[in-house]
């Protein structure tokens, strides 16, 4: 019996770790690691482990399915597109284009978020959307303006040259693992490691220095940081005459600020924040990882630019061991952006209220008409869903009825669309709610290119069948392109990839035949281009070639503790789960470990209110309440409780509150309260 | 060949777990213990010199070979003596005896080759990191206390 080993890139977290699927007779019965993978090195984290039990998983979606008043009936590919094709198409010839929105899906390969972006664009709708509105959004606008490109600086190995690392708003260890094996390189060559978080976390394990700072915090605690560092005269005078704009803005904005109200609202003492300061400001290269600890606020974009000014001030982008990291939270979200599946932007970051754009891919489509944008954001889409603004949605792999904030609107909203049709491998919330159900596949059933957090484009190749009558997730959106009457005759990835090729300038050299071992990092604008692992090395693609510092006054979370609801509520995740829980709540081998939703409650606030460890209790938001049991712990300081996002209820309790201009909703803080079940 | 754990690199991710209940059949005989959500390190077979539990394996199913204590899972009773015996707490019974094989057939075991802080290693030199921690934060920044 032969088995063969199929080169795939992991279906979970942004880093893009590689591993083999053992096929022997059509079915994958195996796992071999990848040693020669230049992120992964052969290590793999837990759900990395677990990844196989999706793809047998005995729930998966095998054939279409339409609503009948009684549950679900199976239906033909044929009557499925026929359904898409009524529906869509009616709200679109009775109330036009834009009342139609698309989702499209960060699990995806690029191919496929390209084509689900170019279907609604074709379609004449701007409203397309994808999961990094969730997570993302702030980095991409905030990058974008401060340094010019919205992605990793550096590559992840590169953390390994770093000689201080400042982590802040991420929990890395626990969500992006294989990244600390290159964080514990650095720390064996003598790097300092702070973190800032408002939990103690796996990651803070790692710290040198630990600056727990209250919920939404963090702008003060940068510009706190950023003064520190103007008044000791530690910034980079060259590199900020030569490289940038804006500083005396920013050193303006910063005078009147003293450290001791900086410690007063972060609740970090003020030595530390001093100490961090020097630390990141005097090591010779020095690297900021964040995450949705960063972005996940209605002040979102401030963090970001507020991110970008510590590093530009310092002279800390565009060499070895430096850079800007945001880490990217599905194996596919850059990509996804990357492809134009956003609201502003089309494909290659072109701004979709730029006519130049439209002209270009109108031409490039060979289209007669294309949508102006922005279009609505995932988080819009839902509330246009609840008011009528929008009738009919397409979903790709994507869970909004648990991923959105304050979930029980979210849910409401979704029933009211005239026609909705979800995409999914497993029947999830969302998918409850639709008309009709598509199978699609998940990584290993379908070939592709996947774009990592470092901007490592990747190939996946396909190991097995997809169950049943599902198919790729590139064929159906072809047959609901082409039901649609759209000429959409992609007869394989590569074919789209090939169209990529001449329409996104950064993946303008990344060819189906280059894609091997390792893959490329864009930009890479030609075929014979190696490809940009270190951005800004000369200059930033913004006016004069300067980067721009953004001062970014310090404001508060959209919510605070007080009156009936005295406690925050912040969110985030586990190392056994993702995201929404849609894979992992199915995967025995990790939800065993991780079983039910918990509060982890400050020990003193949990006797305040005569709650013991492993109580069941009723977390209430202006939203709605949740159930879940508690964790008493000093992990979080009193008056701050957490929850992880992997089960349903958490998105019932958040806050839609979003970033004004990213339009991220603030799932990082929320005004809550506790009481023990009685 | 001996599994080495450096309790420093350890980020409680439980990736050695789930590998080692992937490769054995959904039976893994590592545990992450945490120690009040401060710090974690996996637990497993130490295949100790003078093995308490292959003392009191009267069936002599659980043995030395080597620096390895192994099992012949056909003389085993089931009988739990091992499991009384351990003191770590690291074999136990259900129906036959379980512990770590240190992945016995593979090139190296699946703990090891998976674990993404590269927390264990069979080389049993963790990079030394106190000294060259010194040397290093002294460059990187003069004004740490």
């Amino acid at each position: 019996m032969t088995m063969v080993r199929i080169p795939t890139v992991c279906p979970y977290c942004g880093a893009g770790c590689g591993f083999f699927v053992e096929v022997e007779k059509g079915r994958a019965t195996g796992i071999a690691y990848m040693p020669g993978h230049p992120v992964s090195e052969g290590s793999l984290c837990s759900k990395g482990n677990a990844a196989l039990e999706i793809l047998c998983h005995q729930e998966r979606l095998k054939s279409p399915l339409k609503r009948k008043a009684e549950g679900w009936a199976e239906i033909s590919w044929d009557e499925a597109a026929e359904m898409v094709a009524r529906g869509m198409g009616e709200t679109i010839k009775n109330d036009g284009p834009g009342k139609v929105a698309l989702l499209a899906s960060s699990k995806c390969t690029n191919e496929e978020n390209y084509l689900i972006e170019k279907l609604a664009r074709l379609l004449g709708t701007p409203h397309i959307d994808n999961c990094a509105r969730l997570c993302h959004a702030p980095s991409v606008v905030g990058l974008n303006r401060t340094l010019g490109a919205a992605g990793m600086t550096n590559p992840i190995p590169d953390i390994a040259d770093s000689q201080c690392i400042f982590i802040i708003g991420s929990n890395l260890a626990e969500n992006h693992p294989i990244i600390s094996r290159w964080i514990h390189r650095a720390r064996d060559r003598g790097a300092v490691v702070i973190v800032a978080d408002p939990r103690e976390t796996h990651t803070s394990w790692m710290a040198d220095q630990f600056l727990q700072l209250a919920p939404g915090t963090d702008v003060a605690l940068l510009n706190g940081m950023a003064q520190v560092i103007i008044e000791e005269g530690l910034i980079d005078e060259d590199y900020i005459a030569e490289r940038t704009r804006g500083f005396e803005e920013l050193s303006a904005s910063l005078k009147g600020l003293s450290i001791e109200r900086t410690a007063q609202i972060t609740g970090v003492p003020k030595e530390d924040i001093v100490r961090a300061a020097r630390s990141y400001a005097s090591s010779p290269a020095s690297t900021i990882l964040y995450s949705m600890g960063i972005t996940q606020h209605t002040t979102g974009t401030d963090n970001v630019q507020a991110v970008s000014n510590l590093a530009l001030i310092c002279g800390q982008i565009g060499s070895p061991g430096t850079g800007v990291m945001p880490l990217r939270g599905q194996n596919n979200v850059q990509g996804a952006c990357d492809m134009g599946a956003l609201a502003e932007f089309y494909p290659g970051y072109r701004r979709a209220d730029d006519p130049g754009t439209i002209e270009f891919f109108t031409s490039a489509w060979g289209a007669a008409a294309l949508p102006a944008g922005p279009g609505l954001t995932a988080t819009e889409m839902i509330g246009a869903a609840a008011s009528g603004d929008i009738k009919a949605m397409y979903i790709v792999g994507e869970d909004p009825a648990n991923s959105e904030p304050s979930s029980l609107r979210v849910k409401r909203a979704l029933e009211s669309l005239d026609f909705l049709v979800v995409q999914d491998i497993f029947m999830t919330a969302t998918a409850q709610l639709a008309d009709v159900v598509l199978p699609g596949a998940v990584w290993a059933e379908k070939e592709g290119s996947f774009t990592n957090t470092e901007r490592r484009v990747q190939w996946s190749s396909k190991a097995v069948d997809p169950p049943g009558c599902a198919l790729s997730d590139l064929e159906i959106v072809c047959i609901v392109g082409r039901s649609l009457g759209l000429d959409f005759s992609y007869p394989d990835a590569a074919s789209v990839l090939a169209e990529i090729n001449r329409t996104v300038p950064q993946y303008a050299g990344i060819t189906r035949e280059r894609l091997g071992e390792g893959g490329l990092v864009w930009p890479c604008p030609s075929p014979d281009h190696p490809g940009t692992p270190i951005l800004h090395t000369t200059g930033f693609r913004l006016p004069d070639g300067r980067a721009q510092i953004v001062p970014v006054p310090y404001r508060p979370a959209a919510e605070g503790p007080g009156g009936d609801y005295p406690l925050v509520l912040t969110t985030g995740r586990v190392a056994v789960h993702h995201n929404a829980g849609s894979m992992t709540r199915r995967s025995a081998s990790l939800i065993s470990r991780e079983p039910e939703l918990f509060v982890e409650i400050n020990t003193a606030d949990a006797q305040r209110l005569r709650i013991a460890d492993g109580d069941m209790v009723i977390v209430t938001t202006a939203r709605g309440e949740a159930q879940a049991s508690a964790r008493l712990t000093e992990r979080v300081k009193r008056g701050v409780v957490f929850m992880p996002f992997h089960f349903p209820g958490t998105n019932i309790l958040t806050t839609e509150a979003a970033d004004p201009e990213a339009r991220i909703p603030e799932f990082k803080v929320s005004a809550c309260k506790i009481t023990r079940r009685g | 060949m001996t599994v080495y754990v450096d309790i420093n690199r350890c980020i409680g991710c439980r990736s050695c777990e789930v590998a080692c209940q992937r490769v054995h059949g959904g039976s893994g005989h590592v545990r992450v213990s945490f120690v009040e959500g401060l710090a974690s390190v996996p637990i497993f077979c130490h295949h100790c010199e003078e093995a308490f539990c292959a003392a009191a394996c009267f069936s002599g199913a659980l043995h030395k070979e080597g620096d390895r204590t192994a099992f012949d899972v056909d003389k085993c009773t089931g009988c739990g003596l091992c499991a009384l015996a351990c003191p770590f707490g690291v074999v136990w019974t259900e129906k036959i005896a379980h512990k770590c094989d240190l992945c016995w057939g593979r090139t190296e075991p699946a703990c090891v080759a998976t674990c993404p802080a590269n927390a264990l290693s069979t080389d049993g030199e963790p990079p030394s990191r106190q000294s060259q921690v010194r040397a290093g934060r002294a460059g990187a920044s003069g004004c740490l206390r």
